[in-house]
């Protein structure tokens, strides 16, 4: 262990004193900071004013919703049942973005729903949310009538508008979220791409500049192989400590001076409000400032950085063991360092299926392939990415114990199964590999 | 100090070692010869335990040999490489901790090695700048940090010029003296000739010969005798008359000659120094052995007849 250590201090050593490594470091957090910036003011801007249809089977709303007409929101009414499907489908519902389903119930149960064609942003979510709430306050301060409305919101409860695409009514497809989880996973491997490169490359060229010889004199090819791994390993916590920090605090940055929360009471601008009270409700200015698109609220408010964070390194540590000694063992196997390159195309196929892996999961979360994928050690580490920004469902949470367990033991197995190619491969040169030889070593104890 | 016992080893169907014995004393430079392929390396890797034997044993001071042994063996491969990006300094402190050394004792060892082998102006240096010579020097120093009881050198003499090939042959001189054992692999047969006091020689996976460096010799000397002296030709032919031949002569000045002679019938060294006391003035006369490199060769060819 303790060569292992002596050989990993080395490998982190020489890496983290090159110059390749610090731009590496600062420029590729400030390019994806960059992306995100342009991703923020550019990108897919949602839908300013919606045409809501509200479907008030025992006209409960009078078809009324505001004493005053907000710009972004258009109601129309309709007493009577629509279906998902008929609002789906119909010709004369596509005017409309989004089904507001009201009934009776609602006075009780306090839940509504919506069915969207796009999704909502936040903003819009709260003002219809808000405005079928007031509107329900007056119907049921006139059913009731022996109470003051200010007595009444007091004592009353929340209304829950639950929003799901009409499209898809469970919610089973792609949604936002879940393309951060593939960024994550893209993220996982991109690192575990560039530093099983590096560690290939590196296990190349100590055979091909004969070091390797020297060294094992001294250490066993499998402390060899660990302290190379543990040491690039570590280069690459580094640099990924790096990113988190620079993205984090570009975030924070941009958050505080360019998208700040117009949510936060702290951001509101007290002169603006009162010239404004007069003329609207405090929640009215609210929704007059200014508004972002989707990927600013996705970024801010949707995503469980802190979670999926944490998750990341957990998967990020265990697949780069995986792949990581996966490179190594294609390294220790390489006659020379160009042969090395024709065994990577294998590799980057292999993480290319990963990836669509993931992209595949995003589309369909609930199949059984997605399952499949969610357990595959080649794959996990994408897909749980995705899955958990897409939310496991009541109950499943275990499943990415199960994801993280089976990676584990995948990669223990991985490094025996590397630690025998390595140590039977590393003193063989200028032969052609082929899986003839592969296989040979893998036999050999 | 090194006894390797019945050392079986084959690659696949290809047999790289076979039936291998070999006994390497205290405090000797012990020869391995052999042509390319003959398994030389392959032994030298089963000694420092980098691959293992299918059968046989390795002992060290009468012990099977353990990984904890190798903190007493220094190995110079003779494919050795270097991190070229590190500092010659940074170099040696990975490779003597490695070995076992703090680095407080690597360093001061550092200091007496650079300073005997005249390193220090490079020592800050990245090993990509320095020559092919220091690399070298370099690659011995770290051979050599962890003072080792055995040193395996794999070709030592390759890519040095002769001024380094002599520094290195007096330090190996240097080290025998003071009781190290070693083991080196070399081509350069006029350096085992220097060094060496005994030396085995391995070919087609087996030992064909092991031995002192006389012994080895003496197998194939031809009863050739070289005298050096100062006179007339005609006098020294006339004094050997029928009783010895003259198989080779070479003039160093008008009256300063080496003559090669070959004995006739029964007559022995004393013989011919009694024929030509009085005719010729003397000034050394030896028993022409075989250079290694003939040894080498013959034995290699499997050539048993006498040299002539």
């Amino acid at each position: 262990m303790k060569n292992s250590i002596i050989i990993a201090a080395r490998e982190f050593k020489e890496r983290i004193g090159a110059r390749s490594f610090m731009i590496f470091s600062i420029l590729g957090p400030l390019f994806i900071l960059g992306l995100i910036y342009l991703l923020f003011t550019f990108g897919g801007n949602s839908k300013q004013k919606w045409n809501v249809l509200v479907a008030d089977h025992g006209g409960l709303m009078q078809s009324k919703m505001m004493p005053t007409q907000d710009p972004s929101v258009v109601y129309s009414f309709y007493e009577g049942v629509i279906t998902e499907n008929e609002f789906a489908e119909a010709e004369k519902f596509q005017q409309y973005d989004a089904l507001l389903e009201v009934n009776q119930k609602v006075l009780s149960n306090k839940v509504g729903f919506v069915f969207y064609r796009e999704s909502p942003d936040l903003r819009m979510e709260s003002r219809i949310k808000y405005h079928l709430e007031r509107r329900l306050e007056e119907i049921l301060i006139h059913r009731f009538g022996k109470i003051s409305l200010k007595e009444y919101r007091k004592i009353k409860q929340p209304l829950t508008l639950k929003f799901a695409n009409v499209y898809d009514p469970n919610n089973q497809s792609s949604d936002l979220a879940g393309w951060v989880g593939l960024f994550y996973g893209a993220l996982i491997f991109a690192f575990i791409f560039l530093f099983g490169m590096t560690i290939l490359r590196s296990v190349a060229k100590e055979k091909s500049n004969r070091i390797v010889e020297v060294l094992l004199a001294s250490v066993s090819p499998k402390q060899m192989m660990f302290g190379k791994l543990i040491g690039i390993g570590f280069v690459a916590f580094v640099q990924f400590a790096f990113w988190l920090i620079i993205i984090g605090a570009g975030l924070y940055y941009m958050r505080e001076n360019i998208f700040p929360d117009m949510l936060d009471a702290a951001n509101l601008n007290a002169e603006t409000l009162t010239i404004k009270a007069g003329e609207q409700s405090i929640a009215e200015s609210h929704f007059a400032a200014r508004e972002y698109n989707q990927f600013v609220e996705l970024i801010y408010q949707r995503v469980q950085f802190v979670n999926m964070t944490s998750f990341f390194m957990l998967f990020f540590i265990i697949g780069y063991f995986f792949y990581g000694a996966l490179f190594a063992a294609v390294g220790a196997t390489t006659g020379s360092e160009s042969d090395g390159q024709q065994f990577v195309l294998p590799l980057i196929f292999l993480l290319c299926f990963a990836l669509f892996a993931g992209y595949y999961t995003l589309n369909y979360p609930e199949s059984s392939l997605a399952t499949f994928f969610h357990f595959l050690p080649f794959t996990s580490p994408v897909v749980v990415m995705v899955k958990l920004a897409q939310g496991y469902g009541e109950g499943e949470s275990y499943q990415i114990y199960l994801a993280l367990i089976i990676l584990l033991i995948s990669a223990i197995t991985m490094l025996f199964i590397a630690a025998r190619l390595y140590k039977n491969g590393i003193l063989q040169f200028g032969h052609r590999v082929g899986f003839k030889h592969v296989f040979k070593w893998l036999k050999k104890v | 100090m090194l006894e390797v016992k019945n050392i079986n080893k084959s690659f696949y169907r290809n047999e790289a070692l076979s039936d291998l014995n070999l006994s390497v004393n205290k405090g000797e430079i012990f020869g391995l010869l052999g042509p390319n392929g003959a398994g030389k390396t392959t032994l030298i890797r089963i000694i420092n335990r980098i691959i293992q034997q299918d059968s046989g044993s390795v002992r060290l001071e009468g012990n099977l040999m353990t990984n904890d042994d190798l903190a007493h063996i220094g190995y110079l491969p003779e494919e050795r490489g270097l991190y070229k990006r590190m500092t010659v300094e940074k170099h040696a402190v990975f490779l003597g901790r490695l070995r076992g050394l703090s680095k407080k004792d690597i360093m001061i060892k550092l200091d007496y090695w650079f300073e005997k082998f005249n390193v220090n102006p490079w020592r800050n240096k990245r090993i990509e700048e320095l020559s092919k010579g220091m690399a070298q020097k370099v690659q011995f120093i770290c051979a050599v940090l962890h003072e080792p009881k055995l040193l395996i050198l794999d070709e030592p003499f390759s890519g040095f010029d002769p001024i380094n090939v002599e520094l290195i042959k007096q330090e190996l001189v240097e080290m025998r003296a003071a009781g190290k054992t070693i083991i080196l692999s070399t081509h350069n047969m006029k350096s085992v000739e220097e060094i060496c006091d005994r030396a085995a020689l391995i070919h087609e996976s087996k030992k064909i010969a092991e031995g002192s460096i006389s012994e080895l010799q003496s197998e194939y000397k031809s009863g050739l005798y070289s005298i050096r002296f100062r006179g007339s030709m005609i006098g020294f032919v006339n004094a050997l008359w029928t009783g010895f031949e003259l198989v080779d002569k070479e003039i160093l000045g008008d009256d300063k000659f080496v003559a090669i002679v070959k004995m006739r019938r029964d007559n022995s060294f004393q013989d011919l120094l009694k024929v030509l006391i009085g005719q010729i003035e003397i000034e050394a006369a030896w028993e022409v052995l075989p250079s290694m490199q003939d040894v080498f060769i013959r034995k290699v060819s499997g050539d048993n007849s006498d040299l002539n």
